[in-house]
């Protein structure tokens, strides 16, 4: 939830930067207007809360319109002040002029509460409740007459439902913006799995239509009648495309024990052909990458490919180390490539054709 | 010094297994007999069997538990033992090592290593064919006694070749001298764990080979 937050602040931050000047324009305009043309007694309680919540606005300010969250000791002790401001009001305002022409606190004084605490919804419930409860039973107390509460009725209903809506309507617009913004991420978050995935998938074509790259010339020359199936090269050729693909298969199958499962397949293919192979594994599984079991087997793909008669293939593995080697009774040795990871060496002694490919972990 | 007229007892529930291993082991030269045979490791207390020189014996006897108990009481008998598993699996090969077989072959290793590993036994000698080397070889155990550079490498490329002289050729020494890194490896691991009649059997005959010296013991 807490990415959402900025956006909630976000509309709070303009309702509240729209209050402050609210506030700022009635105070001066309309509570000032009040307070110089009527009687207050004592005047100097009633000037002192109007400067206290003048003060209130200008502190609050700072905030607010730097558009940020008023921190909690300032809005509590301006939520104090204002609620005391009110109390003072009431002392200092006559009886008979309270909800009336000379009531300069009531209405303000709510929307200050609003200017306070939009953000903090419990908060601001209680102190309207406090501010409407004290103005209400204070009046009730100076025992009014029918005409006098009708007045007041209209006065405090109209200002209660304005301030009330207030606060509802923005909390409203901000809880939608909130959902709208998680709508939108969520769109997003699709919109960019949909888009890796489309990556990913490009990358495995890619990758595949680059493993078959030799494959797919050979089976062209050969159907053009360039490569005759008769000749021995073509054949090493032939046998090395069809290792190279039974392997590629393999790459792809969920199993326990991923490179012996490639080298396997390589077997596979070699034994079809009428190798005598005999494979030899010692140590469990490593957990390798793609790219390093591709590595470590392309060789023994290759040195398969080469071999006459006969092969032995060894997969020797601890924590630190994989080596795959094929020791066989090719005439010529393989092409040994090298790669970042995974380090290949190839050579001829006396009878036999040894290829070994190496990982070590990097510490 | 091998001696001649060698008996081996062969425990093994396939009957053409064991009819193979007694082909393989009565047309090499010098043969060695079959003194009983079945697939039962009884054949190896009672009879001919009692007195026969090596016995070799299938760790898989019909049940997917292996023969560990009947190994242990055989080797704690003082009986030279050959473990030929149709599993190559490394746990299992140091376990019998540890108990005291003088050697551990997977089916899947031909006649050649077979009698050489009945003839080493026989002798009191360990054998280590490929498979066990890589077992040794990939060992991290805390069983694992401290092997040198060049044996590890010895280990490893007989392993992978499963030809002594490509071993030799590559690493630039003797047939024979790959032949005594083997064997001292196996004296090594004789010499850690607990105790079994053919492990100090194995590391006198190191002794009395100068393979190893009583200063190293």
């Amino acid at each position: 939830m807490n990415e959402h937050r900025p956006t909630e602040d976000k509309v709070i931050a303009t309702v509240r930067v729209a209050l402050v000047f609210v506030v700022a324009l009635t105070q001066p305009v309309l509570g000032l207007n009040t307070l110089l043309r009527h009687e207050y007694r004592p005047r100097a309680l009633a000037v002192a809360a109007f400067v206290a919540v003048a003060c209130v606005t200008a502190v609050s300010a700072m905030w607010v319109l730097r558009r940020r969250r008023l921190p909690g000791p300032v809005a509590i002790t301006g939520t104090a002040v204002v609620l005391a401001a009110s109390v003072a009001a009431i002392i200092a305002t006559p009886a008979a002029e309270q909800f009336g022409s000379g009531d300069w606190a009531f209405g303000l004084l709510g929307w200050h509460l609003l200017l306070l605490l939009l953000d903090r919804a419990p908060i601001l419930y209680a102190a309207m409740t406090v501010h409407f409860g004290v103005n209400i039973g204070y009046f009730l107390i100076g025992g009014p007459d029918r005409i006098d509460i009708g007045v007041a009725g209209t006065v405090v209903v109209g200002i209660g439902v304005v301030q009330l809506a207030a606060v509802v309507i923005s909390r409203l617009l901000s809880r939608r913006a909130r959902d709208a913004m998680a709508l939108a991420a969520e769109r997003d978050r699709l919109a960019s799995r949909v888009l890796s995935a489309e990556q990913v998938e490009r990358g495995q074509r890619t990758a595949f239509a680059g493993h078959l790259g030799a494959t797919l010339s050979l089976l062209a020359d050969l159907a053009d009648g360039l490569l005759d199936p008769r000749e021995p090269e073509t054949r090493r050729w032939a046998a090395l495309g069809a290792t190279q693909l039974r392997r590629l298969f393999a790459e792809n199958d969920d199993v326990p024990d991923p490179l012996v499962h490639e080298v396997s397949a390589c077997v596979d293919v070699a034994e079809r052909r009428g190798l005598d192979v005999s494979l030899a594994v010692s140590g469990t599984a490593v957990d390798l990458p793609a790219e390093v079991r591709r590595d470590l087997t392309g060789p023994v793909a290759a040195a398969l490919a080469a071999a006459g008669k006969r092969a032995r293939v060894s997969v020797l593995r601890t924590e630190e180390e994989v080596r795959v080697a094929v020791v066989s009774d090719a005439g010529e040795k393989a092409i040994a490539v090298n790669s970042p990871g995974v380090n290949v060496e190839s050579g001829r002694y006396g009878d036999y054709t040894r290829m070994e490919a190496r990982w070590r972990r990097q510490i | 010094m091998a001696p001649t007229n060698l008996s081996a007892v062969v425990v093994d529930d396939h009957p053409a297994v064991r009819a193979g291993v007694a082909h393989w082991l009565g047309s090499g030269s010098p043969p060695i007999r079959v003194a009983a045979s079945g697939d039962d490791v009884r054949v190896a207390w009672l009879g001919e069997g009692a007195t026969a020189d090596v016995v070799i014996l299938d760790l898989h006897l019909g049940g997917p538990v292996p023969a560990i108990g009947d190994l242990r009481r055989l080797v704690r008998a003082g009986r030279r033992v050959v473990v030929y598993s149709m599993r190559s699996d490394d746990i299992t090969a140091l376990q019998c090592l540890e108990l005291g077989a003088l050697s551990f072959l997977t089916k899947a290793e031909g006649a050649d290593h077979l009698l050489q590993a009945t003839r080493a036994a026989a002798d009191g000698r360990a054998y280590t064919p490929p498979s066990l080397a890589g077992a040794l070889a990939g060992d991290r155990s805390d069983q694992r006694p401290s092997l040198t550079a060049r044996e590890i490498e010895v280990l490893i490329e007989w392993f992978q070749s499963e030809s002594k002289q490509l071993v030799a050729e590559r690493l630039g020494i003797s047939q024979s001298t790959v032949n005594s890194h083997l064997e001292h490896i196996r004296v090594k691991y004789a010499m850690r764990g607990r105790e079994a009649p053919t492990k100090a059997m194995l590391v006198a005959r190191a002794i009395q080979d100068g393979l190893v010296r009583l200063d190293d013991l």
